[in-house]
């Protein structure tokens, strides 16, 4: 075993730290590399942006575009300035976007809870689950879509109508998230833990809804979007306030200006609600190893 | 532990234990058949068989995880139904809740049995730093390696100061290196609290060098073939040298012998089966 031990020589001194800076100059290397290739991403990525507006403007310039139907992105900028100071025919701009953000977040949390609670449930008692199974299928059958215009009978103009709404499209991705999240926990957990002495209420507390858990985030995301559908089309339906009515009003005075104009500004909030989800989602998921499609930098 | 006070505390007696499943498609199959086993409390009994011979529905059964279908399974003198008392259960993948540090997962015990979470987080330390995790409090099971999370999950069943320890292939998993040094830290453990210990393994070698009685399974359904006494003495030491001693050779050779022909039958009809389906596909 000894034959080929060797005590370190000077020579191998100097390979090792060649070696070291090697291993520093190719690290190195790759930095800059990502870095340079950042950047070229975002210069794209602006390039993109411009080249399709500027084709759009310069199309309704030149009038092969009609921006009676088409808007254009100067009407849209001009369309958004008025609202924003002067506000619409029923309050102010900031007040519409508000209006639908609250009844988005109210609808997002009442599905949420009561997705996870019923997909724990029926997750975990298993009769329950027959029972009930086929006539969640068939209400999930439905055009949920159409349920907003009878919500809408049911409960006026108002704030309740698009929280239902958005509620009741929340609840069956939770829902269905956190049963199969249920279905799937590992049994040696939950054994291991009926072992070492847990109630059916412990097991579910420290085993069951925790391992839930990553199906359950990843819905979010998708219900979160489903929310924002769920508050705008109940206002398009009937409403005295928020972005679904400005996007109505302009539609029927044909303002297309106004239809892209309010677009833009929910495609923000999505935006901004999604970062907020990504920020909740990787807080919550701490614990979970770096998966190799996340820590690849290289592609999407 | 080791008080006579607990008297049969730990102590397993199994009598023409059956157990019949229902597979999925339907069909009734026999695991384990009139199994008599008696395990003496503080004793470490080895179980070993082929594949497929109801090892680890032995443990379960053990556990309190299942009923027997037929026959009596008594654990420190009283029938088993519901959860076995003073059982902790070792499996083969670390049954460690990924979601948690180690710190908290070992706790889990001292929590369900209604300690509080500071006491039990106190507990939960010493243990750690017993079976050499200090400084690993915080770190989550996948931050630690295969050998790490096993010494996690010898704390977490340990913890509980179990009267009886199941062991389902727990070093199955590890590297032959890993396997032999967690060999040892589990003799030393073992004899630190005495539980008594069933444990099941493929490793001939493993059971003989670890096990005051070996247990030999037949291939399913599983029924006793033959328990052979190791009179190799105690503390036995390192694992790896054990195996060199003659009373250790002629053990094996012995055992051996039972689980041979158990094995190649086993064997044997799985190639029957692998035969069957090749001819009818």
């Amino acid at each position: 075993m000894t034959v080929h031990a060797h005590s370190p020589s000077p020579v191998d001194a100097m390979s090792l730290s060649d070696g070291a800076t090697d291993e520093q100059s190719i690290a190195a290397a790759a930095r800059a590399r990502s870095k340079r290739r950042r950047i070229w991403v975002l210069v794209a990525q602006i390039g993109v942006a411009v080249v399709a507006l500027g084709s759009w403007q310069l199309g309704t310039m030149l009038g092969w575009i009609d921006p009676f139907f088409f808007g254009s992105p100067s009407g849209i900028v001009v369309r958004l300035v008025d609202w924003f100071v002067n506000g619409t025919a029923y309050g102010s701009f900031w007040l519409q976007i508000w209006i639908t953000l609250e009844e988005a977040l109210f609808g997002f949390l009442f599905g949420v809870v009561s997705g996870v609670i019923m997909g724990v449930l029926l997750g975990e008692v298993p009769f329950l689950a027959d029972v009930v199974g086929p006539y969640i299928k068939i209400v999930n059958a439905l055009p949920r879509i159409v349920l907003g215009s009878i919500f809408v009978m049911w409960l006026g103009l108002g704030l309740p109508s698009k929280v239902l709404l958005a509620a009741v499209l929340v609840f069956f991705v939770v829902f269905f998230n956190a049963f199969q999240g249920v279905r799937s926990v590992d049994r040696n957990l939950v054994s291991n833990a009926r072992i070492l002495g847990a109630s059916r209420l412990q097991v579910v507390q420290h085993v069951v809804f925790p391992s839930a858990m990553t199906w359950i985030i990843a819905s979010l995301h998708v219900a979160l979007g489903f929310a924002i559908i769920g508050a705008i089309v109940g206002e398009f339906l009937g409403a005295q306030n928020g972005l679904g009515l400005v996007i109505a009003t302009a539609q029927n005075t044909f303002d297309a200006n106004g239809v892209f104009g309010a677009m833009l500004v929910i495609g923000v909030l999505a935006l901004g609600a999604e970062g907020l989800m990504s920020v909740v989602e990787r807080r919550l998921l701490a614990w979970k190893p770096k998966s190799a499609s996340e820590s690849n930098v290289q592609g999407l | 532990m080791g008080q006579h006070a607990t008297g049969a505390a730990g102590g397993v007696e199994m009598t023409k234990v059956t157990k019949r499943f229902v597979t999925p498609t339907g069909a009734a199959m026999t695991a384990i058949k009139d199994i008599d086993l008696v395990v003496e409390p503080g004793e470490f009994c080895a179980i070993v068989g082929p594949t497929g011979c109801g090892k680890s529905t032995t443990l379960t059964l053990a556990a309190g995880l299942e009923r027997p279908s037929a026959g009596s399974v008594k654990v420190s003198g009283k029938p088993v139904d519901g959860i076995t008392k003073g059982a902790s259960f070792v499996f083969q993948t670390d049954a460690l809740m990924p979601w948690k540090p180690i710190e908290a997962n070992v706790a889990l015990g001292p929590i369900f049995r209604g300690v509080s979470k500071h006491d039990a987080l106190g507990m939960a330390r010493d243990w750690l730093k017993t079976v050499g995790l200090a400084g690993f409090e915080q770190h989550y099971p996948h931050q630690l390696s295969g050998g790490m999370r096993k010494r996690a999950s010898l704390a977490a069943a340990l913890i509980n100061e179990p009267s009886i320890l199941l062991m389902d292939e727990p070093f199955s998993a590890l590297d032959v290196q890993t396997r032999a040094i967690m060999s040892n830290e589990l003799l030393t453990l073992w004899e630190k609290t005495q539980p008594s210990v069933m444990f099941v393994t493929h490793d001939l070698e493993e059971a003989i060098a670890l096990a005051d009685k070996v247990v030999v399974i037949t291939a399913g359904p599983g029924t006793v073939k033959a328990v052979f006494d190791v009179d190799l003495p105690r503390p036995r030491g390192a694992v790896q040298e054990i195996r060199f001693q003659p009373r250790f050779l002629e053990l094996y050779q012995q055992i051996w012998e039972a689980l041979r022909e158990e094995v190649e039958r086993a064997y044997s009809r799985t190639a029957v089966a692998a035969n069957v389906a090749k001819v009818s596909a």
